[in-house]
């Protein structure tokens, strides 16, 4: 195993698979859109099918590339995300916080994930479209309990400015009790989204990065490990006449 | 929201094997509206990896589907010594990822130049395959044998022989005696060019491939084994012919160096080709296919009418298990029903408590570290019973995974075995053999079987386009222990039917992200 810092290289890079999951509209590809491009679209469509992207996170002593894949879209078939988080690092489950519903979705796949994806996944849970919380609302956690939205389709027509229909106390509760990293975010503003992806970078252990044999750690795409066959190396002038047979 | 009822579709894909994913890949950046399905509720079909738990889930269920007749005989045992705090035990379920039907990709495979020129390796990590082994019934009695890797005391086992990598290994060789040596680079420089001298296995051609080294080249008995052996034929020697040998042997020699010095072939991480079934799949999935689970093609209603005229080729309604009707323009999958076949191999699956470090020895210098070794039984080392003539039974091949080819637990290692003597007999000759290979082996303490699971694999139809006139081609190329890259030629003409005129490159993509110029790679 090559230790890093021996040489004089930049800063170690690694890949981390993330994946994103939560239900229809909660605002998962806006979040990565705010990640990746710092951009915000006020009515997205719908995502069709999925979309992986890209994006770098640089921290003091590493840089991250995170590929990020979101099952946009597919949510509803719930067959493409076994395929997705299978040996990913991270996954971003979100929810929306005018929207208990998707908060219990959201639990379903944290649940799922700490079921059938990597043993060391590090899984943030993530309460989007913080713009539409009155400022102090996420703290009145009875207001919120008490006035249970009746379908909290469209709240803020009637509620006025506060449409926040989950506390930030109950879900964080329930982060911590799940050992989750937890934010509240707005795709929006962007406020938090940044952070977001900054905490899970922070939060996955640098064995995991290290080599192969980290728990769950898999697609180390930016470095050249030690026992990887690379396939696009020197040698590889051509596996043309290769012998059918 | 749900349903698929009343969706029309370019494109139906059925089953997520590895055709039917290579497929999807090919048509990911198509613009096509692909619906991809899978009567499982895993993906890779026949090509699948299971952790434990899927594993014995798997056991229990695949009895109740008649349908699902690529495997029988499905049993797990698991070890039944006392656990206690001492005794290596398996770690927990999702720790492994076990392959149904292991395959090696040889270097010059042109399926990894694919995966290359689609950009999915980039989700991929290859293994190298390391050193072949050959089981000797005969005890370790003349060590100064180095190959032999077996302890010298001990209860009567036979031993393992490495097979020479190479001319300058057999060159190296201290066993040999000078005219062995001759006679076996002679043949070595014969295969390198062997297209060219049809003159010298013409005659040979459909007979016994001992025979032509015998006679042809008066290679010596004993140096047919290891010569066999790379052939990774599933038949007895005496029925595996020149024709099939010479290919096959040369394919491995050509291969080897190509990606790193010593080693020829190379596995994917992660348990095996069902890993890039799902990378395929997901770049399909990116690139707008729709993946559903659990779903079946239950019936096929007849062509869409034709009305509007302008095409004779309309496509099909179709409908789905749960009764959902939809239409698509074709239709891919293993669509002939095999007939009840009977099974073609016994397969099994073994867990060990031990790395098995002497099966690993360093390639050579600058190589990577090998993650998978190869035993290869010949037909005959290994007698059934006392009374039956060890001569007709088939050569016993075993891929022995170490815990880097992500398969099992840190210490551990997975051993694939495989034969193609079928039923009871099968499963105790490949019982045998697991437990000649682990005596075989010198490591302290001595390795424990931990889990298995056993099963017999059938012949699975290619898949197909559906067409009103369905031609039938009954073929297998899934069950080779070396991945076949005419599967990829087939999955090729499909996507060429499927995209007419504008079909462009076969797999060849760009990245789906521009790399920002960072290239660490």
């Amino acid at each position: 195993m090559a230790d890093s810092g021996a040489t004089a290289q930049p800063k170690p890079s690694s890949s981390v698979k993330l994946v994103l999951l939560g239900e229809a509209a909660v605002g998962k590809s806006s979040l990565v859109m705010r990640f990746v491009n710092n951009d915000f679209q006020e009515n997205k469509e719908p995502t069709i099918g999925a979309a992986f992207l890209t994006q770098k996170c640089n921290l003091p002593t590493r840089t991250i590339k995170f590929e990020i894949w979101d099952t946009a879209g597919q949510e509803r078939f719930a067959s493409l995300a076994p395929m997705y988080y299978r040996n990913a690092q991270a996954a971003l489950v979100v929810y929306d916080i005018t929207k208990p519903s998707s908060l219990i979705k959201a639990q379903h796949w944290v649940a799922e994930l700490q079921r059938q994806a990597s043993p060391g996944i590090v899984i943030a849970l993530v309460g989007n479209k913080y713009d539409l919380a009155s400022p102090s609302s996420g703290d009145s956690a009875e207001d919120a309990d008490a006035a249970p939205a009746a379908e909290g389709e469209n709240p803020e027509e009637e509620e006025g400015a506060d449409a926040r229909r989950v506390p930030t106390k109950t879900a964080k509760a329930y982060a911590d009790e799940e050992s989750l990293l937890f934010f509240e975010t707005s795709a929006k503003t962007g406020m938090n989204v940044a952070e977001v992806f900054t905490a899970i970078a922070n939060a996955i252990p640098e064995t995991s990065l290290k080599g192969p044999r980290g728990v769950g750690g898999q697609t180390n795409l930016g470095r050249q490990e030690d026992n990887r066959v690379n396939l696009v190396g020197g040698r590889t002038e051509g596996p043309k006449e290769g012998c059918a047979c | 929201m749900d349903t698929l009822d009343g969706t029309e579709w370019d494109v139906l894909i059925v089953g997520t094997g590895l055709p039917q994913s290579l497929l999807a890949l090919a048509l990911s950046r198509s613009g096509k509206k692909i619906l991809h399905i899978d009567e499982n509720g895993y993906y890779g079909g026949t090509e699948a990896a299971f952790s434990l738990q899927e594993a014995e889930e798997w056991e229990k269920h695949i009895d109740e589907d008649v349908s699902a007749a690529a495997f029988s005989n499905i049993s797990i045992t698991k070890s039944e010594s006392a656990v206690s705090e001492t005794t290596p035990s398996l770690s927990f379920s999702r720790a492994y990822s076990l392959a149904l039907s292991p395959q090696l990709i040889y270097a010059r495979s042109t399926l990894l130049q694919y995966l290359v020129s689609s950009k999915v390796y980039r989700q991929l990590e290859f293994l190298a395959v390391g050193s072949w082994w050959v089981y000797s019934a005969e005890s370790d009695n003349m060590d100064n044998g180095e190959p032999s890797i077996s302890s010298e005391s001990g209860p009567r086992h036979g031993r393992l022989l490495k097979v020479p990598n190479g001319r300058e290994d057999v060159f190296q060789d201290q066993v040999l005696d000078f005219k062995a040596k001759r006679a076996l680079m002679r043949f070595l420089r014969f295969i390198t060019e062997y297209e060219e001298q049809m003159e010298m296995w013409e005659d040979h051609r459909t007979k016994a491939f001992p025979t032509f080294l015998s006679e042809q080249f008066k290679i010596p008995i004993t140096l047919h084994a290891p010569l066999l052996a790379l052939t990774l034929s599933p038949s007895v020697s005496s029925q595996t012919t020149t024709e099939y040998a010479l290919p096959r042997i040369a394919r491995h020699l050509r291969s080897i160096g190509l990606f790193g010095a010593g080693f020829g072939s190379v596995i994917p991480k992660w348990g095996g080709m069902s890993e890039i079934t799902q990378v395929a799949c997901r770049a399909s999935a990116v690139g707008g296919g729709v993946y559903v689970l659990g779903k079946r093609l239950s019936c096929i209603d007849g062509p869409t009418s034709a009305d509007n005229s302008e095409e004779e080729t309309s496509g099909f309604r179709l409908r789905l298990n749960d009764g959902e009707a939809i239409s698509a323009q074709h239709v891919v999958g293993e669509l002939s029903r095999p007939p009840i076949s009977s099974a073609t191999c016994c397969k099994s699956i073994t867990i060990v408590s031990s790395p098995l470090p002497p099966l690993f020895p360093p390639i050579a210098e600058d190589a990577p570290p090998p993650a998978c070794a190869v035993v290869v039984f010949p037909s005959g080392s290994l007698p059934l019973d006392a009374d039956e003539q060890a001569a007709e039974l088939p050569p016993i091949y075993i891929f022995i995974h170490n815990s880097d080819a992500g398969e099992c637990a840190a210490g551990q290692s997975v051993l694939y075995a495989s034969t193609t003597l079928t039923g009871e007999k099968g499963f105790q000759l490949l019982k045998k053999a697991v437990r000649a290979l682990l005596l075989s082996v010198d490591v302290t303490p001595a390795p424990n079987v931990l889990w298995t699971l056993q099963y017999e694999q059938h012949p699975r139809p290619l898949i197909s386009l559906l067409a009103l006139d369905p031609d039938e081609r009954p073929l297998d190329l899934l069950t080779d222990l070396a991945f076949d890259d005419s599967v990829l030629d087939h999955v090729k003409g499909i996507w060429q039917q499927i995209m007419g005129d504008s079909a462009g490159d076969f797999l060849v993509f760009e990245d789906r992200e521009a790399n920002q110029g960072d290239d660490d790679e």
